[in-house]
């Protein structure tokens, strides 16, 4: 009863993040360079306002660093299973019933992620010629849809293949 | 009704824009005799309002409103030429220049590839609403922070003022606490976002902004109707964008009248000083349609047609596109 | 089908694939999804997927969530929150459930660094359960008291609920904010005259630890001023105009760096791990985020909206009950569904009908966070049970849940309060033109 919860907070024991490969630290060192900049460039706003000195555009660099920030979170969240779930049925079950289901949600995971990549690369490739782009800095849009296309089939996998390991532990069980 | 359509708006249903739409809904339900009917979607309940062109275009409603102005990305042109009509009188003058650069460029078909335009809106006129300094003269603007919409914010950089963008949601709450000395808005923000409350200045400097194609069909949607429905909804396009204007126009005078009662102090920009705004504004507008070419589009004709249709119209209140348009159609779908 | 019709049965598939353990935003999504393929089309489906979730990736406002969440693990780090139960805990420890009290107390001040339920009854457990298990206080007592708490952390500004809530209803962060203040207080203190009644008709519940003496405590006090004060420039700031609610939270986190440092104890690694933390948090919130848009716009397409919103008017009973009947609706689904997602669920149907009736939105935000926090209290689906029930795990769910029925007349009482007097809500942003 208590999966859902064991990522949520510092307290915790630490996730099992040792064997999360490239692409997991990748997505850690993302998603922090997105904290620190949308961080800095609020506060540098702040203080800006403050000083006489002006930086325009800094909810843009904001939008940009969250696009960083929640692709590469969700990723984090997925490799140490910590999206939240109900579990008031499963913990009632035999184990092997319950891991029968967690791979079918670990499936589920994995084909909406698969969906929402196919939308947004329906949307990004609508918009590919469309120079999508911020108003006043100009950042360019369709790099930051990528990430986030990237990130979704990331995900995907990472449901995949948690549905995968679960299956191959059972059988080796 | 044989054709139940799906409309979306990311306005809520009491918004001046919603009462248009319902108004327009009304008409074309009885034109049709019952057999077009209406399902309404407000408050973006289904449409986004920044991506609503591509939701239209895909199906996620039949027809919506659509801001190509605030559009990021496949919409420049659409979005640059509404800078273009520096100098026009009113928004049935916009509409109908609109229209002509429409049928003249392809640039602007291309940008509504899959919609169909079923209404162009003009832009309203904002103004100046500071919170203790009138604005008199140009000069009063240096050293402002007002908030502003970014296709004004090169403008006001230039008159000395110190322009921010932030979102339209936090102006209140910065005005109250002096965070920003005003804010650049359509006069029924005065009463609509309780503007009265926290600012005392409203000068009328006119932003010349342009019309845009504001409601659209998808192409898909349009092909299932029969030929005489699908020319009834054509038909209807005066009747849509007379409501618009018509609400639009009473937004504002609403807004102006709850600011007079409120103590808001409503003061005009003297001729000459407007005048030498429009120079600056027709220079930015220039400026505009050349950084054009960075999206391969050709903007300098564009302006030149919609400056020419302008003074023409001022001159011998001319209701053609001249003798190089075609008659004005729907643009092209 | 018609589609009310294909409506309740996506609300029914979404309750089974919940019940299976689906994850709570993958099932929102894919039922969504699913439902606007079947309603519209599968390929207005897949664009409004790839709309949605981009759109909500890259939302400014959406954007404090995370940096809220990090000032919250930064002072965490830093020891804060540690510090903050302790002087509690020297002040009050003394009495019948003191350390109780104290908890209350640390929640409260911690809820004013975290956005979060979650975080704030994680954070403040961690501490405080070990030590008033020490101190020999009944499980079931400690831990509901800790559990109904950490719900303070999810109304105390800053909060993430509200800021979810203001973006989606177009209401001022700031004024939601000021508005939470006085009902975030008066919450905390209803809980500590929960605690005192209790513990008066059963001194057992929570013995009494050692006094401290003065000149301990105000020592004690010392240790937390710079906490104090960085709490102080966050909300001041916010409500003088420093800052906007949105730059508050980078504000905050700069702050809260500069007091790590100043405390001493930041290193590289402590850093990282609070932003890897931020990062599992924020995934797992915004997953909920995008299925719970994409689920709302399938239930909007379904009309089901219309026929409950038809349903309270024609009910023409007094705005009263028509917000009692509300509350009883959203304790009922929230006894399944995520708050997030609850709210997310709820709002486009209830606020304009809450409007209709007369009440001001910046209320009804109020009223729907502080009604939504009991859902992380009570069974089956109380989070904030299940992240105590995490970290101590020898006490039995059926222990914690007993000792939060008094909490929960607590709260039920509490929120009779806000509906009757909605002053309490509307004074304060009012004074300050938030
Ligand atoms: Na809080
Ligand atoms: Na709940």
């Amino acid at each position: 009863m208590t999966a859902e919860t064991e990522s949520l907070e510092p307290p915790l024991a630490p996730p099992p993040e040792a064997g999360l490969g490239r692409l997991g630290h990748a997505a850690y060192w993302i998603g922090s360079a997105g904290l620190l900049i949308a961080t800095a460039a609020d506060a540098i706003a702040v203080a800006g306002r403050h000083t006489g000195f002006h930086l325009l555009g800094s909810i843009e660099v904001v939008q940009a660093a969250v696009v960083l920030i929640a692709s590469s979170a969700m990723v984090a969240a997925t490799i140490v299973g910590a999206h939240a779930s109900v579990h008031i049925l499963t913990e009632r079950l035999r184990p092997a019933t319950a891991e029968r289901l967690a791979r079918g949600a670990a499936l589920l995971g994995a084909l909406l992620f698969l969906l929402v990549a196919a939308g947004s690369i329906w949307v990004a490739s609508d918009l590919w010629s469309g120079f999508e782009q911020t108003e006043l800095l100009g950042i360019p849009l369709r790099w930051l849809r990528m990430l986030w296309i990237a990130a979704a089939l990331l995900i995907a996998v990472l449901f995949l293949r948690s549905a995968f390991v679960r299956a191959a532990g059972r059988h080796s069980a | 009704a044989d054709h139940v359509l799906t409309y979306a708006s990311p306005y809520p249903p009491t918004h001046p824009f919603s009462r248009a739409d319902i108004e327009w809904m009304r008409h074309v339900e009885k034109a049709s005799g019952g057999r077009i009917a209406f399902k309404p979607f407000w408050a973006g309940a289904l449409i986004s309002s920044d991506m609503s062109m591509v939701e239209i275009r895909h199906g996620v409603a039949d027809i919506g409103l659509i801001t190509p102005i605030y559009s990021r990305g496949g919409a420049h042109m659409l979005r640059a030429q509404s800078g273009f009509y520096g100098g026009v009188v009113d928004l049935a003058d916009q509409v109908r220049v609109y229209d002509c650069l429409a049928a003249k460029f392809p640039a602007f078909g291309d940008e509504l590839e899959g919609l169909h335009v079923l209404a162009v809106q003009g832009g309203n006129f904002p103004g100046v609403l500071t919170r203790n300094r009138p604005v008199r003269s140009l000069a009063d603007l240096k050293g402002l922070r007002l908030r502003a919409q970014s296709d004004a914010i090169d403008v006001l950089k230039r008159l000395g003022a110190d322009p921010v963008n932030m979102p339209m949601g936090e102006v209140y709450s910065a005005l109250a606490k002096g965070v920003i000395d005003g804010v650049v808005a359509p006069a029924d923000t005065i009463r609509s976002l309780h503007f009265s409350e926290v600012a005392r200045y409203f000068t009328s400097v006119h932003f010349s902004r342009g019309a845009y194609p504001a409601r659209a069909m998808s192409d898909r949607a349009w092909r299932r109707l029969p030929a005489d429905l699908q020319a009834l909804l054509a038909a209807s396009k005066p009747v849509w964008e007379a409501a618009l204007g018509r609400e639009i126009l009473k937004a504002e005078q609403a807004g102006i009248a709850f600011g007079r009662e409120h103590g808001i102090q409503f003061q005009p920009l003297p001729a000459s000083e407007q005048a030498s705004f429009d120079r600056l504004y027709g220079e930015y507008a220039r400026l505009q349609a050349d950084q054009l070419a960075a999206f391969g589009l050709e903007g300098r004709p564009v302006l030149d047609a919609a400056q020419a249709l302008i003074s023409a119209r001022k001159s011998r209140n001319d209701s053609s596109c001249g003798p190089a348009a075609t008659p004005i159609l729907e643009t092209r779908g | 089908m018609i589609p009310e019709l294909i409506g309740l049965a996506g609300i029914a598939l979404l309750l089974v694939l919940l019940t299976f353990g689906v994850p709570i935003g993958v099932s929102l999504a894919l039922v969504g999804i699913g439902g606007l393929a079947l309603l519209i089309s599968p390929e207005a489906a897949l664009i409004k997927s790839g709309v949605v979730s981009f759109e909500t990736i890259s939302k400014y406002e959406l954007g404090v969530l995370p940096l809220f969440l990090l000032m919250a693990h930064i002072c965490f780090a830093a020891g804060a929150s540690r510090d903050f139960f302790d002087v509690a805990a020297k002040f009050v420890g003394h009495r019948r459930g003191g350390l109780a009290l104290a908890s209350i107390g640390g929640c409260a001040g911690f809820g004013a660094i975290s956005g979060s339920s979650l975080a704030t009854v994680a954070t403040i457990s961690s501490v405080a359960l070990p030590e008033m298990r020490k101190a020999g206080y009944h499980p079931g007592f400690a831990a509901g008291a800790l559990a109904a708490g950490g719900t303070l952390g999810s109304l105390i500004p800053p909060s993430g609920a509200l800021i979810v809530f203001g973006i989606i209803a177009e209401q001022s962060i700031g004024k939601l904010f000021a508005a939470a203040i006085i009902p975030g207080l008066s919450q905390a203190l209803f809980y500590m005259i929960a605690i005192a009644i209790l513990c008066a008709v059963k001194p057992a519940l929570g013995p009494s630890a050692q006094r401290v003496p003065w000149r301990d405590r105000l020592p004690a006090l010392r240790k937390i001023i710079d906490i104090l004060l960085l709490i102080v420039f966050v909300i001041g700031g916010l409500m003088v105009g420093w800052f906007t609610p949105t730059e508050a939270a980078s504000v905050g986190v700069v702050a809260a760096l500069l007091l790590w440092t100043l405390r001493g104890g930041f290193n590289r690694a402590a850093f990282g791990e609070a932003l890897r933390a931020t990062l599992r948090t924020t995934g797992m919130i915004y997953v909920v985020i995008i299925g719970a848009i994409l689920f709302a716009t399938f239930i909007s397409v379904t009309g089901i909206t219309d026929v409950l919103s038809g349903a309270v008017t024609d009910f023409h009973a007094s705005p009263i009950v028509a917000i009692i009947v509300m509350a009883l609706v959203l304790l009922l689904l929230g006894s399944f569904l995520d708050g997030l997602a609850l709210m997310l669920l709820t709002t486009p149907i209830f606020l304009p009908i809450a409007v209709d009736l007369g009440f001001s939105p910046i209320w009804f935000g109020i009223f729907l966070v502080r009604t939504m926090e009991i859902g992380f209290v009570h069974p089956p689906l109380g989070l904030n049970v299940y992240v105590i029930q995490a970290m101590a795990k020898d006490i039995p769910l059926g222990t914690i849940f007993r000792g939060i029925i008094p909490f929960l007349v607590a709260d039920f009482l509490h929120l009779g309060l806000i509906i009757a007097v909605p002053a309490l809500t509307l004074w304060l942003p009012q004074v300050t033109g938030a």
